[in-house]
């Protein structure tokens, strides 16, 4: 499996979820904390891979 | 309210246990859910990394600085790394020796060299390195739990 989105999903899911258990303790807050990582970590790669896009390789 | 402290010989067997075991440390110290939680997170991220050519990184005195943290992120999910070396390396590696002739070092580096070359490695490379280090930030929570920091 060599797609970059798939582990990025993959990624994302195992690290929001590693922290929010980590460091919450209520499970609405872990799943809000998730949930938070989840979209920071995918949104932030998504947001920086367009501003590179311009750049060439 | 604060949360009570472990023994001393407590905390030692959840430390060596949460090394040993992935979340093995926090079922110890009653956080059975937690700790298989934990287990699977951990475990699954080992196991995407070795199923994606992870590197299972080997010491080299070149790049001591750099292969040595490498070294440490590989160790932190315990034995299993063990396991892994002996799978990939037909033996437990830890250090390689450029240069030397021994066919078992020049072995040991090719296999490290042909999973460098995969396409998957550098996939697999950040699921070892990521299982490791969580499993090291998991010692240190099994540490706070049975100091009392947290609950």
């Amino acid at each position: 499996m060599a797609s970059h989105v798939v582990h990025l999903v993959l990624y994302s899911a195992i690290v929001a979820l590693f922290f929010a258990v980590l460091t919450r303790r209520e499970r609405r807050e872990q799943l809000r904390f998730a949930g938070l990582v989840f979209a920071g970590m995918t949104g932030g790669v998504l947001v920086l891979a367009y501003l590179m896009y311009p750049f060439p390789r | 309210m604060a949360a009570s402290t472990a023994s001393p010989a407590r905390t030692a067997t959840a430390l060596l246990a949460g090394w040993i075991l992935p979340g093995a440390g926090h079922a110890v110290l009653g956080r059975l859910r937690r700790g298989i939680v934990f287990f699977v997170l951990v475990m699954g991220s080992f196991g995407l990394g070795l199923a994606h050519d992870g590197r299972l990184a080997l010491y080299s005195s070149r790049e001591w600085l750099l292969s040595s943290m490498q070294v440490l992120a590989n160790v932190g999910v315990g034995p299993a790394d063990t396991i892994a070396r002996v799978g990939v390396y037909g033996e437990a590696a830890y250090m390689r020796k450029d240069g030397d002739p021994d066919p078992h070092q020049e072995a040991r580096i090719e296999t490290f060299r042909s999973r460098w070359r995969s396409a998957l490695s550098i996939y697999g490379t950040a699921y070892l390195w990521t299982a490791g280090l969580m499993n090291l930030l998991l010692l240190l929570d099994v540490w706070d739990l049975s100091r009392g920091r947290k609950d």
